[in-house]
Protein backbone atom coordinates (compact mmCIF):
# COMPACT_ATOMS: atom_id res chain seq x y z
CA UNK A 1 0.00 0.00 0.00
CA UNK A 2 1.38 3.51 -0.92
CA UNK A 3 1.51 6.04 1.99
CA UNK A 4 0.94 9.69 1.50
CA UNK A 5 3.46 12.14 2.28
CA UNK A 6 2.89 13.85 5.43
CA UNK A 7 4.32 17.07 6.55
CA UNK A 8 3.81 18.71 10.08
CA UNK A 9 4.39 22.21 9.90
CA UNK A 10 6.55 21.65 13.36
CA UNK A 11 9.87 23.77 14.23
CA UNK A 12 12.87 22.48 14.71
CA UNK A 13 14.99 24.49 17.74
CA UNK A 14 18.25 22.56 18.55
CA UNK A 15 18.52 22.33 22.31
CA UNK A 16 20.75 21.48 25.16
CA UNK A 17 18.67 18.32 26.66
CA UNK A 18 17.11 16.21 24.23
CA UNK A 19 13.54 15.62 26.20
CA UNK A 20 13.45 18.49 27.70
CA UNK A 21 14.39 20.21 24.50
CA UNK A 22 11.36 17.70 22.61
CA UNK A 23 8.87 18.79 25.42
CA UNK A 24 9.72 22.83 24.66
CA UNK A 25 9.42 22.47 20.82
CA UNK A 26 5.91 20.47 21.02
CA UNK A 27 4.39 23.33 23.61
CA UNK A 28 5.50 25.46 21.01
CA UNK A 29 3.60 23.25 18.36
CA UNK A 30 0.37 24.05 20.22
CA UNK A 31 0.96 27.46 20.81
CA UNK A 32 2.47 28.05 23.83
CA UNK A 33 5.95 29.90 24.64
CA UNK A 34 7.98 27.62 26.55
CA UNK A 35 11.86 27.65 26.13
CA UNK A 36 13.92 24.65 27.49
CA UNK A 37 15.09 25.62 30.60
CA UNK A 38 11.15 26.12 31.52
CA UNK A 39 10.32 22.30 30.49
CA UNK A 40 13.48 21.37 32.25
CA UNK A 41 12.86 23.02 35.29
CA UNK A 42 8.96 21.83 35.67
CA UNK A 43 9.41 18.75 34.61
CA UNK A 44 12.54 18.05 37.21
CA UNK A 45 14.79 17.49 34.72
CA UNK A 46 17.86 17.87 37.67
CA UNK A 47 18.85 14.67 39.47
CA UNK A 48 21.90 13.20 40.82
CA UNK A 49 22.65 9.14 41.66
CA UNK A 50 25.29 7.28 42.04
CA UNK A 51 25.29 4.17 41.17
CA UNK A 52 28.44 2.07 41.16
CA UNK A 53 27.21 -1.42 41.97
CA UNK A 54 26.33 -0.94 38.21
CA UNK A 55 28.30 -0.59 35.30
CA UNK A 56 28.21 1.04 31.95
CA UNK A 57 30.03 1.10 29.57
CA UNK A 58 33.04 -0.83 31.99
CA UNK A 59 32.52 2.28 34.64
CA UNK A 60 30.55 3.04 37.35
CA UNK A 61 27.12 4.37 36.64
CA UNK A 62 26.27 7.83 37.43
CA UNK A 63 23.44 10.24 36.17
CA UNK A 64 22.91 13.69 36.10
CA UNK A 65 19.13 13.86 34.87
CA UNK A 66 16.04 11.76 36.07
CA UNK A 67 15.04 9.16 34.52
CA UNK A 68 13.44 8.78 30.69
CA UNK A 69 10.19 10.30 30.45
CA UNK A 70 10.09 12.41 33.53
CA UNK A 71 10.38 15.61 31.91
CA UNK A 72 7.51 15.04 29.74
CA UNK A 73 5.31 13.40 32.18
CA UNK A 74 5.64 15.65 35.16
CA UNK A 75 5.74 18.91 33.12
CA UNK A 76 1.90 18.12 31.38
CA UNK A 77 0.81 16.66 35.22
CA UNK A 78 2.23 19.59 36.37
CA UNK A 79 0.66 22.20 33.63
CA UNK A 80 -2.23 19.94 33.80
CA UNK A 81 -2.50 19.63 29.93
CA UNK A 82 -4.61 16.39 28.33
CA UNK A 83 -1.47 14.09 26.69
CA UNK A 84 -0.96 10.90 25.80
CA UNK A 85 2.12 8.25 26.99
CA UNK A 86 1.74 4.63 25.64
CA UNK A 87 4.52 3.43 27.54
CA UNK A 88 4.99 0.03 25.92
CA UNK A 89 3.68 -2.05 22.73
CA UNK A 90 3.39 -5.53 22.06
CA UNK A 91 4.91 -5.90 18.33
CA UNK A 92 7.40 -3.15 16.54
CA UNK A 93 4.54 -3.37 13.67
CA UNK A 94 1.64 -1.93 15.87
CA UNK A 95 4.21 0.96 17.11
CA UNK A 96 5.03 1.99 13.87
CA UNK A 97 1.41 1.35 12.77
CA UNK A 98 0.13 4.14 16.12
CA UNK A 99 2.90 6.72 14.79
CA UNK A 100 1.40 6.41 10.89
CA UNK A 101 -1.69 7.04 12.68
CA UNK A 102 -0.27 10.14 14.27
CA UNK A 103 1.35 11.61 11.54
CA UNK A 104 -2.28 10.87 9.58
CA UNK A 105 -3.60 13.39 12.26
CA UNK A 106 -1.22 15.64 12.11
CA UNK A 107 0.56 15.25 15.85
CA UNK A 108 3.88 15.25 16.25
CA UNK A 109 4.77 12.37 18.31
CA UNK A 110 7.56 11.81 20.46
CA UNK A 111 9.33 8.64 21.43
CA UNK A 112 12.22 6.95 23.19
CA UNK A 113 14.63 5.59 21.38
CA UNK A 114 18.35 4.10 21.69
CA UNK A 115 21.44 5.67 20.16
CA UNK A 116 23.33 2.89 18.79
CA UNK A 117 21.66 2.23 15.60
CA UNK A 118 20.78 6.04 15.03
CA UNK A 119 22.12 6.38 11.71
CA UNK A 120 22.67 10.02 11.59
CA UNK A 121 23.67 10.45 15.30
CA UNK A 122 27.38 11.58 15.83
CA UNK A 123 29.90 8.02 15.55
CA UNK A 124 31.48 9.48 18.75
CA UNK A 125 28.56 8.76 20.78
CA UNK A 126 26.91 5.76 19.89
CA UNK A 127 27.00 3.91 22.72
CA UNK A 128 24.03 1.59 24.30
CA UNK A 129 21.95 4.86 25.77
CA UNK A 130 18.34 4.13 25.78
CA UNK A 131 17.66 7.18 27.23
CA UNK A 132 17.54 9.41 23.97
CA UNK A 133 14.39 11.17 22.72
CA UNK A 134 12.94 12.72 19.07
CA UNK A 135 9.88 13.83 17.64
CA UNK A 136 8.82 12.79 14.36
CA UNK A 137 6.98 14.86 12.96
CA UNK A 138 6.61 14.15 8.51
CA UNK A 139 6.90 11.14 6.64
CA UNK A 140 7.98 11.27 2.59
CA UNK A 141 7.81 7.68 1.01
CA UNK A 142 9.52 5.13 3.42
CA UNK A 143 11.68 7.84 5.21
CA UNK A 144 10.52 9.57 8.45
CA UNK A 145 11.26 13.15 8.98
CA UNK A 146 12.52 13.77 12.81
CA UNK A 147 13.61 16.48 15.24
CA UNK A 148 16.74 15.38 17.26
CA UNK A 149 17.46 18.20 19.60
CA UNK A 150 20.75 17.29 19.73
CA UNK A 151 21.14 17.82 16.31
CA UNK A 152 21.32 21.72 14.01
CA UNK A 153 19.23 19.92 11.38
CA UNK A 154 15.66 17.83 10.91
CA UNK A 155 17.10 14.56 10.02
CA UNK A 156 15.56 12.09 7.76
CA UNK A 157 15.47 8.23 9.00
CA UNK A 158 14.24 5.13 6.87
CA UNK A 159 11.46 3.38 8.34
CA UNK A 160 13.56 -0.14 9.02
CA UNK A 161 16.02 2.15 11.29
CA UNK A 162 13.46 4.07 13.21
CA UNK A 163 11.85 0.68 14.16
CA UNK A 164 15.59 -0.70 15.06
CA UNK A 165 16.35 2.11 17.53
CA UNK A 166 12.25 2.62 18.75
CA UNK A 167 12.69 -1.14 19.95
CA UNK A 168 16.76 -1.19 21.09
CA UNK A 169 17.22 -3.72 23.92
CA UNK A 170 19.04 -3.55 27.40
CA UNK A 171 18.87 -1.44 29.90
CA UNK A 172 15.86 0.87 29.91
CA UNK A 173 14.55 -0.40 26.83
CA UNK A 174 11.85 1.74 24.95
CA UNK A 175 10.04 -0.49 23.78
CA UNK A 176 7.96 1.66 20.94
CA UNK A 177 7.36 4.02 23.77
CA UNK A 178 5.94 7.18 22.63
CA UNK A 179 4.14 10.16 23.37
CA UNK A 180 2.10 13.33 22.16
CA UNK A 181 -0.05 16.28 23.19
CA UNK A 182 -3.73 16.09 22.79
CA UNK A 183 -4.92 19.40 23.03
CA UNK A 184 -3.05 22.77 25.21
CA UNK A 185 -6.18 24.89 26.74
CA UNK A 186 -5.24 28.51 26.77
CA UNK A 187 -5.07 29.56 30.81
CA UNK A 188 -1.83 27.25 31.98
CA UNK A 189 -1.18 28.15 35.44
CA UNK A 190 2.59 28.46 34.85
CA UNK A 191 3.06 29.73 38.40
CA UNK A 192 1.88 26.82 40.54
CA UNK A 193 3.82 24.70 38.13
CA UNK A 194 6.98 26.11 38.64
CA UNK A 195 6.37 26.29 42.56
CA UNK A 196 5.53 22.56 42.24
CA UNK A 197 8.23 21.71 39.77
CA UNK A 198 11.05 23.36 42.43
CA UNK A 199 9.36 21.82 45.33
CA UNK A 200 9.84 18.11 43.70
CA UNK A 201 13.63 19.17 42.94
CA UNK A 202 14.08 20.11 45.83
CA UNK A 203 12.85 16.85 47.35
CA UNK A 204 14.87 14.89 44.82
CA UNK A 205 18.31 16.62 45.50
CA UNK A 206 18.11 16.99 49.79
CA UNK A 207 15.71 15.08 51.22
CA UNK A 208 15.28 11.57 49.80
CA UNK A 209 16.59 9.14 52.80
CA UNK A 210 18.85 7.30 50.36
CA UNK A 211 22.83 8.19 50.87
CA UNK A 212 23.49 7.59 46.95
CA UNK A 213 20.89 10.44 45.93
CA UNK A 214 21.09 13.72 45.30
CA UNK A 215 23.83 16.12 46.90
CA UNK A 216 24.98 13.08 49.43
CA UNK A 217 25.09 11.04 46.06
CA UNK A 218 27.81 13.81 45.23
CA UNK A 219 29.21 13.32 48.67
CA UNK A 220 29.71 10.04 48.25
CA UNK A 221 31.23 9.90 44.63
CA UNK A 222 33.77 12.53 46.29
CA UNK A 223 34.89 10.06 48.54
CA UNK A 224 35.03 7.10 46.09
CA UNK A 225 37.00 8.87 43.84
CA UNK A 226 39.48 9.70 46.48
CA UNK A 227 40.08 5.73 47.04
CA UNK A 228 40.18 4.98 43.08
CA UNK A 229 44.16 5.75 42.19
CA UNK A 230 44.74 3.07 45.31
CA UNK A 231 42.09 0.94 44.70
CA UNK A 232 42.35 0.23 41.20
CA UNK A 233 45.47 1.39 39.92
CA UNK A 234 45.99 5.04 37.66
CA UNK A 235 44.63 3.76 34.43
CA UNK A 236 41.03 2.98 35.44
CA UNK A 237 41.01 5.55 37.91
CA UNK A 238 41.36 7.73 35.07
CA UNK A 239 38.90 6.03 33.10
CA UNK A 240 35.96 6.68 35.79
CA UNK A 241 36.94 10.09 36.25
CA UNK A 242 36.43 10.37 32.75
CA UNK A 243 33.01 8.28 33.08
CA UNK A 244 31.62 11.38 35.28
CA UNK A 245 33.42 14.42 32.63
CA UNK A 246 31.29 12.24 30.40
CA UNK A 247 28.01 12.24 32.02
CA UNK A 248 28.59 15.61 32.83
CA UNK A 249 29.69 17.02 29.90
CA UNK A 250 28.83 14.88 26.79
CA UNK A 251 25.55 13.45 25.52
CA UNK A 252 23.33 17.01 25.35
CA UNK A 253 23.90 17.86 28.10
CA UNK A 254 23.97 21.74 27.90
CA UNK A 255 27.33 21.47 30.04
CA UNK A 256 27.70 21.20 33.55
CA UNK A 257 25.65 18.32 33.78
CA UNK A 258 22.22 20.22 33.05
CA UNK A 259 23.45 22.69 36.20
CA UNK A 260 23.39 25.48 33.67
CA UNK A 261 19.86 24.69 32.31
CA UNK A 262 18.33 24.82 35.65
CA UNK A 263 19.95 28.14 36.66
CA UNK A 264 18.65 29.81 33.72
CA UNK A 265 15.19 27.92 34.73
CA UNK A 266 15.87 30.02 37.84
CA UNK A 267 16.51 33.16 36.18
CA UNK A 268 13.37 32.88 33.64
CA UNK A 269 11.43 32.47 36.63
CA UNK A 270 12.48 34.99 38.74
CA UNK A 271 12.38 37.63 36.04
CA UNK A 272 9.04 36.24 35.13
CA UNK A 273 7.97 36.43 38.77
CA UNK A 274 10.25 39.27 39.94
CA UNK A 275 11.62 37.18 42.90
CA UNK A 276 15.00 38.41 44.24
CA UNK A 277 15.59 34.89 45.83
CA UNK A 278 15.27 32.97 42.91
CA UNK A 279 17.32 35.10 41.47
CA UNK A 280 20.16 34.81 43.80
CA UNK A 281 19.49 31.00 43.90
CA UNK A 282 20.20 31.40 39.64
CA UNK A 283 23.30 33.44 40.82
CA UNK A 284 24.35 30.46 43.11
CA UNK A 285 23.60 27.69 40.51
CA UNK A 286 25.77 29.54 37.96
CA UNK A 287 28.52 29.60 40.39
CA UNK A 288 28.18 26.02 41.02
CA UNK A 289 28.28 25.47 37.24
CA UNK A 290 31.04 27.39 36.52
CA UNK A 291 32.46 24.93 39.27
CA UNK A 292 31.70 21.86 37.82
CA UNK A 293 33.45 23.37 34.36
CA UNK A 294 35.96 23.65 36.43
CA UNK A 295 36.52 20.13 37.64
CA UNK A 296 36.04 18.91 34.43
CA UNK A 297 39.11 21.11 33.14
CA UNK A 298 41.47 19.46 35.75
CA UNK A 299 39.31 16.42 35.93
CA UNK A 300 40.07 15.65 31.84
CA UNK A 301 43.76 16.49 32.60
CA UNK A 302 44.56 13.11 34.23
CA UNK A 303 42.06 11.55 31.98
CA UNK A 304 44.88 12.88 29.12
CA UNK A 305 48.07 11.71 31.26
CA UNK A 306 46.63 8.60 31.98
CA UNK A 307 49.27 6.54 34.30
CA UNK A 308 50.71 9.67 35.79
CA UNK A 309 48.02 11.95 37.16
CA UNK A 310 49.12 15.73 36.87
CA UNK A 311 46.25 16.31 39.68
CA UNK A 312 46.14 14.86 42.83
CA UNK A 313 42.71 13.18 43.03
CA UNK A 314 42.63 14.22 46.67
CA UNK A 315 42.47 17.89 45.73
CA UNK A 316 39.49 16.28 42.95
CA UNK A 317 37.60 14.96 45.35
CA UNK A 318 37.89 18.07 47.69
CA UNK A 319 36.76 20.09 44.84
CA UNK A 320 33.69 17.70 44.21
CA UNK A 321 32.82 18.11 48.11
CA UNK A 322 33.09 21.87 47.58
CA UNK A 323 30.94 21.81 44.59
CA UNK A 324 27.95 19.73 46.73
CA UNK A 325 27.88 22.09 49.37
CA UNK A 326 27.24 25.01 46.59
CA UNK A 327 24.24 22.78 45.46
CA UNK A 328 22.99 22.18 48.86
CA UNK A 329 22.74 25.82 49.23
CA UNK A 330 21.08 26.32 46.46
CA UNK A 331 18.44 23.90 47.50
CA UNK A 332 18.07 25.31 51.02
CA UNK A 333 17.06 28.53 49.48
CA UNK A 334 14.86 26.99 47.27
CA UNK A 335 12.91 25.02 49.61
CA UNK A 336 12.16 28.27 51.66
CA UNK A 337 10.88 30.16 48.65
CA UNK A 338 7.31 31.13 48.12
CA UNK A 339 6.43 32.91 44.41
CA UNK B 1 29.78 24.65 8.66
CA UNK B 2 33.68 25.48 8.69
CA UNK B 3 36.27 22.75 8.77
CA UNK B 4 38.09 22.15 11.59
CA UNK B 5 41.18 20.03 12.23
CA UNK B 6 40.53 17.29 14.80
CA UNK B 7 43.53 17.07 16.70
CA UNK B 8 41.96 15.02 19.55
CA UNK B 9 39.99 12.12 18.23
CA UNK B 10 41.99 9.79 16.32
CA UNK B 11 39.38 9.08 13.90
CA UNK B 12 38.23 12.10 11.59
CA UNK B 13 34.81 11.27 11.70
CA UNK B 14 34.37 12.29 14.96
CA UNK B 15 33.83 15.75 16.83
CA UNK B 16 31.78 17.15 13.40
CA UNK B 17 28.48 17.99 14.86
CA UNK B 18 28.30 21.49 16.37
CA UNK B 19 25.88 21.32 20.01
CA UNK B 20 23.93 23.83 21.65
CA UNK B 21 25.86 24.91 25.52
CA UNK B 22 24.89 27.25 28.07
CA UNK B 23 26.94 29.13 29.41
CA UNK B 24 27.04 31.81 32.53
CA UNK B 25 29.11 34.89 32.35
CA UNK B 26 30.23 36.93 35.03
CA UNK B 27 27.60 39.17 34.48
CA UNK B 28 25.18 37.33 35.64
CA UNK B 29 23.77 35.56 32.33
CA UNK B 30 22.98 32.30 30.88
CA UNK B 31 24.09 32.39 27.34
CA UNK B 32 23.23 29.98 24.58
CA UNK B 33 26.26 28.94 22.34
CA UNK B 34 26.47 26.80 19.23
CA UNK B 35 29.41 24.80 18.65
CA UNK B 36 32.42 21.90 19.21
CA UNK B 37 33.01 20.57 22.58
CA UNK B 38 36.11 21.86 24.37
CA UNK B 39 39.24 19.49 23.98
CA UNK B 40 38.94 18.50 27.66
CA UNK B 41 35.46 16.70 26.89
CA UNK B 42 36.88 15.32 23.85
CA UNK B 43 39.71 14.04 25.49
CA UNK B 44 37.26 11.81 27.86
CA UNK B 45 35.31 10.60 25.17
CA UNK B 46 38.61 9.96 23.26
CA UNK B 47 39.60 7.79 25.97
CA UNK B 48 36.47 5.45 26.16
CA UNK B 49 36.47 4.60 22.44
CA UNK B 50 40.47 4.14 23.29
CA UNK B 51 39.48 1.55 25.41
CA UNK B 52 36.59 -0.19 23.54
CA UNK B 53 39.03 -0.27 20.67
CA UNK B 54 41.81 -1.93 22.77
CA UNK B 55 39.09 -4.61 23.78
CA UNK B 56 37.85 -5.34 20.08
CA UNK B 57 41.31 -5.71 18.62
CA UNK B 58 42.16 -8.44 21.90
CA UNK B 59 38.88 -9.70 21.38
CA UNK B 60 40.05 -10.27 17.54
CA UNK B 61 43.73 -11.67 18.50
CA UNK B 62 41.78 -14.07 20.90
CA UNK B 63 39.46 -15.61 17.96
CA UNK B 64 42.51 -16.12 15.59
CA UNK B 65 44.49 -17.90 17.90
CA UNK B 66 41.42 -19.98 18.43
CA UNK B 67 41.08 -18.86 22.24
CA UNK B 68 37.57 -17.46 22.09
CA UNK B 69 34.45 -17.73 19.62
CA UNK B 70 33.44 -15.06 17.42
CA UNK B 71 30.34 -13.85 19.73
CA UNK B 72 33.56 -12.28 21.87
CA UNK B 73 34.43 -10.35 19.09
CA UNK B 74 31.25 -8.91 17.94
CA UNK B 75 30.27 -8.54 21.30
CA UNK B 76 33.19 -6.14 22.20
CA UNK B 77 32.09 -4.84 18.76
CA UNK B 78 28.63 -3.62 19.90
CA UNK B 79 29.77 -2.60 23.55
CA UNK B 80 27.93 -4.96 25.31
CA UNK B 81 28.41 -7.64 28.21
CA UNK B 82 27.27 -11.18 28.22
CA UNK B 83 24.12 -9.80 30.04
CA UNK B 84 23.23 -6.97 27.50
CA UNK B 85 23.88 -9.88 24.77
CA UNK B 86 21.30 -12.32 26.62
CA UNK B 87 18.43 -9.12 26.62
CA UNK B 88 19.28 -8.90 23.14
CA UNK B 89 19.52 -12.30 21.63
CA UNK B 90 16.91 -13.83 24.15
CA UNK B 91 19.32 -16.32 24.74
CA UNK B 92 20.00 -16.76 29.05
CA UNK B 93 23.29 -15.34 30.55
CA UNK B 94 25.10 -18.87 31.01
CA UNK B 95 24.75 -20.17 27.46
CA UNK B 96 25.87 -16.85 26.34
CA UNK B 97 28.98 -17.06 28.62
CA UNK B 98 29.35 -21.05 27.33
CA UNK B 99 29.43 -20.02 23.81
CA UNK B 100 32.05 -17.86 24.39
CA UNK B 101 33.93 -20.91 23.94
CA UNK B 102 34.99 -22.28 20.14
CA UNK B 103 34.34 -25.67 20.79
CA UNK B 104 30.88 -24.84 21.86
CA UNK B 105 30.60 -22.56 19.07
CA UNK B 106 31.12 -24.71 16.35
CA UNK B 107 28.54 -27.33 17.79
CA UNK B 108 26.19 -24.45 17.54
CA UNK B 109 22.88 -25.15 15.70
CA UNK B 110 21.46 -22.68 13.04
CA UNK B 111 18.72 -21.87 15.00
CA UNK B 112 20.68 -20.19 17.96
CA UNK B 113 23.58 -19.17 15.39
CA UNK B 114 20.50 -16.69 13.61
CA UNK B 115 19.37 -15.66 16.96
CA UNK B 116 23.08 -13.93 17.70
CA UNK B 117 23.21 -12.69 14.15
CA UNK B 118 19.94 -10.79 14.66
CA UNK B 119 21.03 -9.51 17.92
CA UNK B 120 24.61 -8.06 16.28
CA UNK B 121 22.66 -7.06 13.14
CA UNK B 122 24.48 -9.51 10.49
CA UNK B 123 24.58 -12.01 8.58
CA UNK B 124 25.78 -15.67 9.30
CA UNK B 125 28.73 -15.24 7.24
CA UNK B 126 29.90 -12.61 8.85
CA UNK B 127 29.03 -14.06 12.12
CA UNK B 128 31.07 -17.49 11.37
CA UNK B 129 34.10 -15.03 10.01
CA UNK B 130 35.71 -12.90 11.45
CA UNK B 131 37.74 -10.28 9.15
Amino acid sequence: MEKDNIMIDYKHRQAGHCESGATSNLFNFYGVEMSEPMAFGIGNGLYFSYLPFLKLQYAPMMSFRNLPNTVFHRSMKYLDVDATVIKNFKEPKESMAALDRNLEKGIPTGMQVGVFNLTFFPPEYRMHYNMHNLVAFGREGNDYWVSDTVMELPQRITSEDLQRVRWAKGAFAPKGKMYWINTVHKDLDIKSAVEKGIKKTVYEMIKVPFPLIGVKGIHWLAKDLKKWPKKHGNETASFYLGQIIRMSEDFGTGGAGFRYIYGAFLKETGERYNNADLLAASNLMGNAANRWREFTYMGARNCKNRSKPEEDYGKLSDMLHEIADMEKEVYMKLDKIKI
Amino acid sequence: MEEKSNPVYKNQAYGQYRELFYSYGTDGKFEKNVGFHDESDRVTLQQAWDLFNDRIEEARQKVKTGQASPILYYMEKTLVTPMDLSMHSGIMVWRVKRHLKPKVFSRLGEKTLKKYAEAFNITLDQLKNVD
